[in-house]
Parts: C-alpha cells; structure tokens; sequence
C-alpha cells in the first residue's frame, strides 16, 4: 500500500484537486456549452431544443453584445494601464526612506481586501450627484456638479476610476518588491558613466521590473475582464446599458431574461477570450524569461 | 442557530472524514490503516409540517411575518419566510423553479412581470380546484386583478397587492406658489416649471429614469397621450401619440428634475422626494406609507395625493395587480400550502393588512368605512377615481417581459437626455417586434 | 541611496507624495465610517459634512432588526470551511505539481482562477437541488473552494519550489513514506507559505457575492448578500447602509492590518519570484 502510493505520489496528491476541478469546473463549463447550442427559458415544461449554432450566430449579430465586448475592453484596458503607471509610480516613492513605511504599506492593502459589494455602495453615495461628496467637493471648487454614475458619458470613467483606487495599490506593492529585489550594482555603474534618475529609470529599472510587472498585469487583466460585483453594486450595467460589460450583459440575459441558450454562448466567448487573453499573455512572459 | 449548528455538525463531520483519510496516508514506517469518522447526517425528523414562502422584501411581507404566530397556532403549520428584493426574487425563484426543487411552497409573484413567463414554464401549482372547492371564493376579488392570475379558466395565483398610479405632491409648496393640483398633463407641466427651483435643491418633479423600471410609471403617461404598448400585436411604440408621450415624459425629468435621474428606480426617487426635493411625484399607489410615515419622510404631513392628471386622450392610468400568491409546482405540501393562502386572502385578512397599508384586491374590503380608514383622504380618492378608466397593465403583456421593459426603456433613457426620441424609438421598435415575435 | 543635503528637499516631497496619496486611498474609508454614525437628516445636509453625533442607532438596527450576527456567523462558517478544505486538497497537489514539474496540471488549477465564475452559476444550481444541497454550507463551501484551492495552489506552488528537497530525501531515509514526509517534515516549514494563501483565500471567500447569491438561502445567506439586500422595499437608508457596509469589511480590513506582512507576500511572491 505504502509502496504503491509513494511510487504514484505525483497522482495521489493531485488527484483530489483535479477529481475537485473537474467536477465543479470542467462540468459546469461542458454544460454551458451545451446549453449554447440550444433554446431554452428555464422551463419545466419545454425542454431544451436544439438549434446548432443559431445562438452564435444571433450573438455576433447582437449590438448589445458588440457594445458589452468594447466596454469591456475599454474598462480592462483604460484600468490597468491607469493603474500600471500610477502603481509604478507609487512604488518608486514608496521606496525611498520613508518614515512608517510599514504601517503606510499596511494602509495601501485596505482597499484591494474590502469586500467589493460594500466598495460599491461606499461609492454611489460618494458619486450621489444630490449628497455626495464628490459634487460637494466640485462645488467648492466653483465647479459645477456632475452625475457620474448616472450619466451616459462619466459613468465608465467613474467606474474606472473606482477600480483605480481598488487596485493601483496591489500594483505598487508588486513592483515594490520587485524593486527591492533589484541588485544595486547596475545603478552604481550608472551613476559612474553619470547618468540622470531618469536615464537610470528607463534603461535599468523597467527592463529589469519587466517580469514582476507582466506578472502584475496579467494577474490584473484577468479580474479586470471578470469585473463583475462593483459594477452590480452600482449600476447594473446602467444607465441603459452605458455600463453593461460582457460578464453583466451574461447575467442580463441569463438570470432576467432566462434565454439561457444565448447567455451559455455568450459565456462561452467570454471564457475563450478571457482564457485566449491569458494565455497569450502567460506565453509573452515565457518570452521574457519568466516561468509560471 | 439551531439549523445552522446542524449544518456546522455536519461540516466538521466531513473534516474529520477528510483527517481521517488523510491520517491513513500519514503513519511512519507502518501501513496501519485506520479510518475514522464518518460524516454525521445531522438531519432531524420533522413532524410538524412546515411550508417555505419565497417573498419579496415588501411591506405586505412585513405586515405577515407579525402575524404568522396566528396562523401557526391555528393550524399546527410552521411557516418559514424567505425575502428578497424583486430583481433577485425573480431570479431566485426561476432558478430554484427550473431545477425542479420541491422547496418551494408559496410564492410571492408579479402577474404581469413573471406571471406568464412562469405559468408557461410550468412552474406553478394549478389552483383551480382549490379555489372551485370554495364556493364564490373569487367574486370578491376585483375580475380586472383575478384576470392578470388567469389562464383561461385556470387559476395560476391569487391577487395579493394592487396598485395604480397617482400624483404624490408638495401641498405646502402648492399652496404658496397658489397654485391648483393640477388636473391634467398640461396644468402638470406648466406647475412643475413653476415650482421648479434648483438654486434651492426643490426640482419641479421627480419620477423613475431607470431603464427598466421606468416603463411602468411611464405607461399612464403613455395611456393618457392615446397611446399603447402595441396595437394587435404589433408594436406600437413609434405612433405619433407614443413619441408625443416619450418626449412629454423625458422632457418633465429634463428640465424639471433633478440630477441623477437614469439610475432612479422608485427607492431613490422616493428617496429625492421624500427629502423635500420635489413638488411632484408620480408612482405607485402603494407605496404611500413611505411617504407619509414620519420616520422615513422629511415631508411627511406636507404630502398630497392627487388621481392621475388627464392627457389629452383623458385619464386612463394604470390599475393593476402587482403582487400574487401562487403553490409551486413541485410542492409536496400543496394542502398546507393552500390553506396558507386561503388564509391571508381571507377577508379578515386583507381588511388587516390593508388597514396597515396594503391595498388588497378585495371588493368588499375596499368598499367598507374600515377598508380605507388608514388612508389618507385624497389618497383613497384618487385610487377610486383613477379605477373608473383604468387601464389594467402596467407594461407590455408578453412572455419576455424583461427584455421588452429594457427595450422600451431605451427610448425613455433617450427622451430624459433630450436625444433624438424618434430614432431611438424607431431603433426599440424593431427589436420590441422581434420579441413580440418570437412568442408567436 | 538617498542623499544629503540637497536630498532633504526631495524627501520631504516623497514624504508628502505618499502620505498624500496614501490619504487620497483611505477617505472613502473615512466616509464610510462617518456616514455610519450619521443619522439620514444629517447625512442629507451637504453643508455640514463633518458634523457627527456618535450615534449607534444604525449598528443597533442592523444588528436588531437585520439579524446581522446569524450573517457574520454564516460567513465564517463558509469562509473556514472553504479555506481548510482548500489547504487539505491544494497542499499536497500544490508540492506534487512543484516537485515533479506537473506543468500542464498547473495550467488546469491557473485556468481555475481564470474562469468566470458566472459561466457555473446555472450548472451548480441544477447539480446542487438535485443533490437538495442549496441553502446549506455544504453547497457554499464547494463553491468557494473553487476560489480558494485554485489560489492556494498558485501560491504555494513557487513556496514549495523554493524549499530544500534534501529535508525530504532525509525523512524518506528514515522510513517515512512521501505522504508522511509530507506531513511530517515538509509542511512544518512551510508555515509563512500557509499562512499567506489562507488568510488571503479566507478573504476571498468572504468577499465572494456571485456565488452566494445564487446557492445560499435563508439560513446560509452570506454578508454581501445580506448587505446588498439591505437596499430593501423602504427609501434608501444610507446610514444603515454605511453601518452595514463596515460590519463587512471591518473583518478582513483588520485581518489585513494584523497579518499585513503575509498578505504582502502572498500578493507578491508568485509574481516577484522568478
């Protein structure tokens, strides 16, 4: 017995885990897709009917769904490229000699291991165009008030910027460590052939952080696209569908319209882009002479 | 707690379950094998019946759970009450319904939201030999609400709350400015200007904007200008008259309402009003308690109630049902279930919990002195006028009555940001026709 | 690295870059808090936004009328459970997956993490009424771990690479199978290591909404659920809301403040390392 398990030790030990991935994920996920190849609104008495790739082919054809697929991106990219710079930006600070430095990186952690649904609601009232501190704020500056969330135009930007405060500390702790890990010696070299901080910056810093940094975006980019629980917390994907992501559109269309034929395909493209997006990225930073 | 120790019991039985198969791996040098612990199934008998009511976070709900003890003594039947909030509760319950869970009991519906959707997915009870067993059951129920539970003679649900549309206003801002409660549209829009004062945070009006939610207060808007959600089955949203309305509708939010209004569902516009923040108000009768309860309303002995203001088609506002009871279809306890129901839509019933501030679908319950005592006047006023040319949906009557609210609301959204109402509605048009038939 | 003199000048501005920005991150905190001692007048007079009145009176109601201790109550149940349950299956395929270069089940435990979790939503809840599991911890429990395994796997994983086989090798020569090794030997250094992805799979397990909204009922509801459902049939009471809203993050902000250190070094390591 022993014996045996020692010599299969590479199955015994992964196996529960991928018996457990397997069950609620892998199953889940062949469901899904088979439900994409049929119609169905939840009924007892109908059954799910067969229609090929019918829902696929509604779905390209769907405006909402092109909508959904743009917002997306423009939330995941407007986000962490806002986040990338500021985070980089804040970890260069923060690595100097800071007085407190221990409680003020304590502090930075608050945000990103707040519990989305309460951030969410923190900030409706803060964006409240009537109560909210931030018109406040804008009145008096002189400014006139804004509706933020509830605008057409602003409510993607106020989004973001929600997920900015969220997530641009997760970044800078990242890079952070990455920088403390840096070795000295190429800015001694540096200084020497008198180069200026930003000379240093560019030419040995950022090659050097390139790794801890494609790490740090990926991991980002992939709960970016997911984002799903500020957004239901605040607009659910209004107002009319100015918000309304891929992931929400997918709750929408699934769970208050019950077409759970046409929310399993477009889950299904959600998950192969999500998945393709990762993998691409995983791949970019093999490249970069990183592994998993 | 008790339930949940069970269910904690239960967890850590597993755990051990989990130590105990781990442990067998674990010894030096030996191959001793000891299991341990089964998982304990800590499930207790139950002997007495218990029924589960999914309902929606609502003040009839409230009003019930006070009086379950009542029920409960009388009959020897447990009741367990789950609340949720009416987008979750539609999910809740379609989910739980379409696995074809047996844990439903009673549920608390919107006839004309989910109704159809969930009698034609077969996920209630037939009630009809229940309600055929009691003689005359239904002749005291208004036929217009008993209607939106029916399917030809099948009786899917029993009316619980109706509602209709009235005008919420500032009596002491009327009054100071000198002007009349408003009769009609037009009189509305001349006072709302009027009272309009955002340098003092007071909007002329306020009312939903939110997509979705926006639809059924607008379609009294809508009945009123001579228009209709579609005409024999076709959509009739682009007509002259319903692009009259959409424009009347937005244009009122535009210029007269606060900021803030798309994402207004009828919390957040009670909300602005209930501050003190608006002269007028249209939205559901039903939900005048928040208005006038003291702990909730900054202007709670300010505020007056006025029937819906006549367009130029004259008043024909929404009356409708918007709560009912149904048995779920996989009930084992069907009887209790019934007698359940049969008990909070007695007359004693209703004539209590309407007394508390649930208009309920009793004829006899309306028409006695009692039935209306809680109300406020000209409350009880405009509900009797307004039920004299009613109209008895408040929102397109299909089968998808989601995707069509989101449609329509489209044009609303338009209307409110002073775009181009004809292209948008135009755009809903087709899409609205394409749902309408898809349910052919 | 840091100067002298001329330096002083540029360390003071760092010292007010990041403190500044460092406040910029806590006001909505700040807000939060004060909204909750805030009854609703005062929460709705904008000219007068720092004016507080220590009043309990929302924590009383939501502890009161809401029943928030069964809440907190249902989230620590599911939040350990789906920890403990996550370290006994992704410990020891974590180090199986480290030691023998299992490469192509790490992607399968990454592609875990990379789904969207609302592509199960539908599939769970059928698989889980039919097994009559919704509204019990059980069916909570499973679900998360779908969120903490795949996590601690992936955290664990570069810890157990950077461990000495040569203990392993030594226990093994003392008569040890590898589980027991395991066990015995290998996992009591990796304290940090667990630490570190149980205090943060806790916390993911506690934030986690879409799933809970979907499988939990009313005697498993979760925080987030409850806390979202407090925006009720009633006006919007913002002063509850604020008071709700710091019942369920005041949990994990003070996990965070008390284990800051691992959370740190369970964010960063994976990605630093390499």
């Amino acid at each position: 017995m022993t014996n045996w398990i020692d010599r299969n030790i590479k199955w015994v030990f992964t196996m529960p885990a991928v018996i457990f991935v397997a069950l609620m994920m892998v199953m889940p996920v062949g469901y899904t897709f088979w439900l994409s190849f049929h119609d169905w609104n939840m009924s007892n008495v109908t059954p799910p009917l067969w229609v090929a790739f019918e829902n696929y082919k509604v779905l390209f054809h769907d405006e909402l769904f092109l909508k959904s697929l743009k917002l997306m991106f423009y939330f995941t990219i407007a986000s962490v490229a806002i986040e990338t710079v500021l985070g980089v930006g804040l970890a260069i600070l923060m690595n100097q000699n800071i007085v407190g430095k221990g409680i003020v990186k304590t502090l930075f952690l608050l945000p990103m291991v707040a519990t989305p649904v309460a951030v969410g609601l923190i900030w409706v009232l803060i964006y409240e165009p009537n109560i909210g501190i931030a018109n406040v704020f804008l009145q008096k500056l002189g400014l006139p008030g804004q509706e933020w969330l509830t605008s057409q135009n602003l409510v993607m930007p106020s989004l973001i910027f929600i997920d900015v405060w969220e997530w641009t500390p997760m970044i800078a702790l990242i890079v952070l460590a990455g920088l403390v890990s840096l070795p000295k010696d190429p800015y001694e070299a540096a200084m020497i052939d008198g180069a200026n901080t930003w000379q240093s910056f560019s030419k040995i810093t950022l090659p050097l952080l390139k790794p801890t940094l494609y790490s740090a975006i990926l991991l980002r980019m992939i709960d970016a696209l997911k984002t799903f629980d500020i957004i239901y917390a605040t607009t659910q994907g209004g107002p009319g569908t100015s918000s309304q992501t891929i992931n929400i559109y997918g709750y929408v269309l699934g769970f208050q319209y019950f077409k759970i034929g046409q929310a399993s395909a477009l889950l299904m493209v959600f998950f192969v882009i999500v998945l393709s997006i990762s993998i691409f990225t995983i791949l970019l930073r093999k490249r970069a002479g990183v592994n998993l | 707690m008790k339930k949940s120790f069970v269910g904690f019991k239960k967890a850590a039985g597993y755990l051990a379950l989990a130590v105990g198969i781990s442990s067998s791996l674990v010894g030096c040098s030996s191959g001793t094998n000891t299991s341990s612990g089964s998982g304990s199934t800590g499930k207790t008998e139950k002997k007495v019946e218990e029924i589960r009511v999914v309902a929606a976070n609502h003040p009839w709900t409230e009003s019930i759970k006070a009086l379950l003890p009542e029920f409960e003594k009388e009959t020897g039947i447990k009741v367990k009450v789950d609340s949720y909030f009416e987008d979750q509760l539609t999910q809740k319950t379609a989910v739980e319904f379409a696995s074809n869970s047996k844990n439903i009991d009673v549920v608390m519906f919107r006839p004309l939201q989910d109704g159809k959707m969930f009698h034609k997915s077969g996920y209630f009870a037939d009630m009809t030999d229940y309600v055929g067993k009691e003689k005359g059951y239904t002749d005291d129920f208004i036929p217009s609400s008993l209607g939106s539970v029916k399917d030809g003679e099948k009786v899917f649900g029993l009316p619980l709350v109706t509602e209709t549309e009235v005008l919420y206003y500032r009596k002491d801002l009327l009054e100071k400015a000198g002007i009349e409660v408003p009769k009609t549209l037009e009189e509305l829009e001349a006072a709302a200007k009027k009272l309009n004062d955002p340098a003092h945070g007071v909007s002329g009006f306020v009312a939903r904007g939110k997509r979705a939610a926006a639809v059924t207060q607008f379609s009294s808007f809508l009945y009123g200008f001579g228009g209709d959600f579609m005409k024999d089955g076709k959509s009739a949203i682009t007509a002259p008259e319903a692009i009259e309305a959409f424009n009347y509708y937005g244009n009122l939010l535009n210029k007269y309402g606060p900021k803030g209004t798309l994402n207004m569902s009828w919390p957040e516009a009670m909300a602005v009003f209930t501050q003190g923040k608006a002269a007028f108000y249209t939205d559901a009768s039903s939900l005048f308690t928040n208005a006038t309860d003291a702990s909730k309303s900054t202007v709670a002995d300010k505020v007056g109630f006025a029937p819906f203001p006549a367009g130029p088609n004259g008043t024909k506002p929404y009356v409708v049902t918007s709560w009912a009871l149904g048995i779920g279809a996989n009930s084992e306890k069907k009887d209790a279930a019934w007698k359940f129901i049969k008990w909070v839509e007695s007359k004693e019933m209703v004539a209590k919990l309407q007394a508390e501030g649930n208009p309920g679908a009793r004829i006899s319950v309306w028409n006695s002195p009692e039935g209306t005592a809680k109300f406020p006047k000209d409350l009880a006023a405009a509900i009797a006028e307004n039920g004299k040319s009613g109209t008895p949906y408040d929102r397109p009557v299909v089968i998808n009555v989601g995707n069509a609210r989101d449609t329509i609301g489209d044009v609303i959204l338009a209307a409110i940001e002073g775009k181009d109402v004809k292209a948008a509605a135009e755009k809903a048009d087709g899409e609205f026709q394409k749902i309408l038939d898809s349910e052919k | 690295m840091s100067g002298k003199k001329p330096k002083k000048l540029s360390a003071a501005l760092t010292h007010v870059g990041v403190y500044f920005a460092l406040f910029l991150f806590l006001l909505p905190f700040l807000w939060m808090v004060l909204a909750s001692f805030k009854t609703q007048v005062q929460i709705l007079n904008t000219s007068k936004i720092f004016e507080i009145t220590a009043n309990f009176n929302n924590y009383i109601s939501i502890f009161k009328e809401y029943s928030f201790l069964q809440f907190i109550w249902n989230s620590f149940v599911v939040g350990i459970g789906a920890t403990i349950f996550g370290l006994i299956l992704g410990l020891p395929a974590a180090y199986a997956i480290a030691k023998y270069k299992q490469q192509g089940l790490g992607l399968l435990i990454l592609v875990a993490r990379i789904v969207p979790g609302i592509s199960f939503l539908i599939p769970w809840f059928i698989i889980f009424s039919k097994l009559h599991l919704i509204d019990t911890y059980t069916s909570l429990i499973l679900s998360h771990m779908l969120v903490t395994m795949p996590f601690i796997i992936w955290v664990m994983i570069p810890f157990f690479e950077g461990l000495p086989h040569e203990l392993e090798e030594s226990a093994r020569v003392d008569g040890c199978s590898i589980p027991s090794a395991f066990v015995r030997v290998m996992l009591p250094i990796s304290g940090p290591g667990i630490v570190t992805s149980s205090i943060l799979a806790f916390i993911f397990s506690w934030n986690n909404f879409m799933f809970s909204l979907i499988l939990a009922g009313d005697n498993t509801k979760t925080l987030p659920i409850a806390v979202f459902n407090f925006i009720s049939y009633s006006d919007i009471n913002w002063g509850g809301l604020m008071a709700a809203s710091v019942t369920i993050t005041a949990p994990v902000l003070l996990l965070a403040l008390f284990a800051q250190r691992y959370i740190i070094a369970g964010l960063t390591g994976g990605s630093v390392k390499g």
